[in-house]
């Protein structure tokens, strides 16, 4: 009985020309001038050719971590050459090194040059990783002949600044496109429709389903669109089309199923968009939006804490490796929020009305 | 004839430590057209939506059509038609979309509900312009259609809360025909109102409201003969006034 329910609404949510304008225009726009405004550093970070550093150790530094960090260096491109004497700007100057690593005892110092501007965040980039590398493997009492798992520092795929832009803003905005559903919500409390669902024999569950899936549905139509306008606009390569395709739905759908519990807690617009903005600026800026998430330097569990981290990094991964480990784990952590924003929305919703006033 | 569609039992709302209603006893049979007159604030569309499980009392027993409709809302619910006060429809939606959408909530559908939809929208006067959306509909119009979203699945207890406010006496004389028509088809009425002429023409009993309580409640006829003995030249108007004073209405004193 609730077909006819999710058929209206549908309608309703279609016919809010202005948030499916949002919708459509928001990502294009976004990524036309972001990708445009990175589009040098991405570039250049992209054709990044081996290049070569120098490293200096302080008496009490760890011998072990860095002859392990230098073989991990030379896999990735990065040539290491112990430079034990002088002023430190005028070894780099003369021997025309990117950049300049002082080991200590306590951790290490990275100085970079103004001409290798890139090579230098690769470098920062680069030691953060094997540092955290070192320490696990230290952790894990491995304390002799450290090697540091190549593998692991596949970290650089090349991944120019359109792709990067045109797919992490198609996920930015999978999050919190459910704000065209405000329109439906907003008219219901408005004018006392609620009142006529609660003198009629529908359940809360179908309630919520009765937002949900026609809001999923108009959703993921319109981020259809603007995907593939801005495919081509801007030329943008995804990966795996299905999968990656898979990976956003599954996003929209917890995007909506947070709004919606948002909704059904504080019963207030105004709040709901804000708390819906704070929480998706907050996954992104940790999870690679703002700032690209290879070169963010975030705490590991804060990104890892971030849906939006798992579902760029699994997305981008697969645009330009064609594989990602973060596939499965983002697909598990949506459904994860949408199976329980859903049931705490249900759950809000019913004592609410059981409750009201 | 006879059964008693409604019985409400020391009724109590309170908002704030201040009864809204105040032990409301009411007794409606089956057939009758019951009238509510009050004046702004009384609680008429407060006990209105404590019969129609919107608002939980906050004491006192509601029998509605032999069940509580708060702990047995399942099965009774869906024998009641009510029409809010608000125009609780959606302006986005044409208007037999508003109608199929609210009927469909009463577990109707396929071809019965295209026939449903398209009885109420004939039953108020919309069926030529059902194609139009509700947004576009004039005061009147909107006040049908509010009407039509709550009478598809045939209730047996209408519940209308005033449902000719700022409408003109054409589209008022037609709303008022209807719910005669619809009682005479078999339908209970409430019929919550303060006007009136209103409820002097269609009501069969009158209760009038004052301040959460009823404080008179009989025929027209019984309620002026309450007022002013034998003297038949009184109107109802006078009897409201009489009964419920003259102070200004929502104020706070
Ligand atoms: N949710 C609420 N919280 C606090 N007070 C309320 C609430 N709802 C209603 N009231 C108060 O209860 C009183 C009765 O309201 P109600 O809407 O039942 O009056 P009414 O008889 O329908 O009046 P009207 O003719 O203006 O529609 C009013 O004084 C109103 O302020
Ligand atoms: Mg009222």
């Amino acid at each position: 009985m609730i077909r006819y329910l999710i058929k209206n609404n549908f309608k309703l949510m279609f016919r809010n020309t202005w948030s499916i304008v949002v919708m459509l225009l928001g990502p294009i726009l976004v990524i036309a001038v972001l990708s445009s405004a990175f589009t040098e550093l991405m570039k250049s970070y992209e054709g990044v050719d081996e290049f070569s550093v120098g490293y200096r150790l302080q008496e009490a530094a760890d011998g072990h971590m860095i002859e392990s960090a230098k073989a991990a260096g030379e896999e990735a491109g990065i040539l290491f050459y112990e430079y034990p004497e002088g002023d430190i700007q005028d070894v780099m100057e003369k021997n025309e090194l990117a950049g300049f690593v002082e080991f200590s005892e306590d951790g290490y110092v990275v100085y970079k040059s103004g001409d290798y501007e890139v090579e230098g965040i690769t470098l920062e980039y680069f030691m953060h990783r094997a540092m955290q590398e070192g320490v696990n493997a230290v952790l894990r009492m491995e304390e002799q002949d450290v090697t540091l798992p190549v593998t692991e520092l596949e970290f650089m795929p090349a991944v120019d600044s359109v792709d990067y832009y045109g797919i992490i803003y198609i996920v930015y905005f999978c999050w919190c496109c459910s704000i065209c559903a405000t329109g439906v919500l907003g008219n219901e409390k408005k004018y006392g429709i609620v009142r006529r669902f609660q003198v009629s024999n529908i359940s809360e569950t179908q309630n919520y389903l009765s937002k949900f899936i026609p809001l999923t549905l108009v959703v993921s139509v319109a981020m259809a669109v603007t995907t593939g306008i801005t495919i081509l606009l801007f030329d943008i390569h995804w990966g795996n089309p299905i999968l990656s395709a898979f990976l956003v739905f599954m996003m929209i759908m917890a995007g909506n199923a947070l709004s919606l519990m948002l909704y059904n807690i504080s019963d207030n617009l105004v709040i709901t968009v804000i708390m819906l903005f704070m929480v998706v600026w907050f996954m992104g800026f940790f999870g690679g939006s703002f700032e690209t998430y290879m070169f963010s330097s975030w705490p590991d569990l804060l990104k890892q804490l971030s849906p939006i981290y798992h579902g760029n990094r699994a997305l981008v991964e697969l645009s330009c490796m064609g594989k990602s480990d973060y596939v499965a784990g983002s697909l598990l952590y949506s459904l994860a929020v949408t199976v329980i924003c859903s049931v705490i929305a249900i759950m809000a919703g019913s004592i609410r009305k059981r409750g009201r006033a | 004839m006879g059964g008693i569609v409604l019985k409400t039992t020391d009724l109590t709302k309170k908002y704030n430590n201040k009864a809204v209603v105040d032990n409301l006893n009411i007794e409606i049979k089956q057939g009758e057209i019951f009238g509510l007159l009050g004046p702004n604030g009384a609680g008429k569309s407060t006990t209105m939506n404590m019969i129609c499980s919107i608002v939980r009392p906050t004491a006192g027993e509601i029998e509605l059509l032999g069940k509580n409709p708060w702990k047995q809302k399942k099965e009774v619910i869906h024998k009641v038609g009510y029409i809010p006060q608000e125009l609780a429809v959606h302006g986005n939606l044409k208007a037999w979309e508003n109608v199929e959408l609210f009927t469909s909530l009463y577990g109707i559908k396929g071809e019965q509900l295209k026939k449903a939809v398209n009885e109420s929208l004939e039953y108020v006067g919309l069926l030529e312009r059902k194609q139009e959306f509700a947004k576009n509909f004039s005061g009147g119009m909107k006040r049908r259609l509010n009407i039509a979203c709550a009478i598809g699945h045939h209730p047996e207890l209408l519940i209308f809360d005033e449902p000719t406010v700022g409408i003109d006496p054409q589209s008022r004389n037609f709303i008022l025909d209807k719910i005669k028509e619809s009682n005479k088809r078999g339908a209970t009425v409430i019929y919550t109102s303060h006007y009136m002429e209103e409820v002097e023409a269609i009501c069969t009993r009158i209760a009038i409201m004052d301040n959460g309580k009823v404080i008179a409640c009989g025929t027209s006829e019984e309620l002026k003969r309450l007022v002013n003995g034998d003297d038949e030249h009184i109107t109802l108007e006078e009897v409201f006034l009489t009964l419920t004073g003259k102070k200004l209405r929502d104020y706070t004193e």
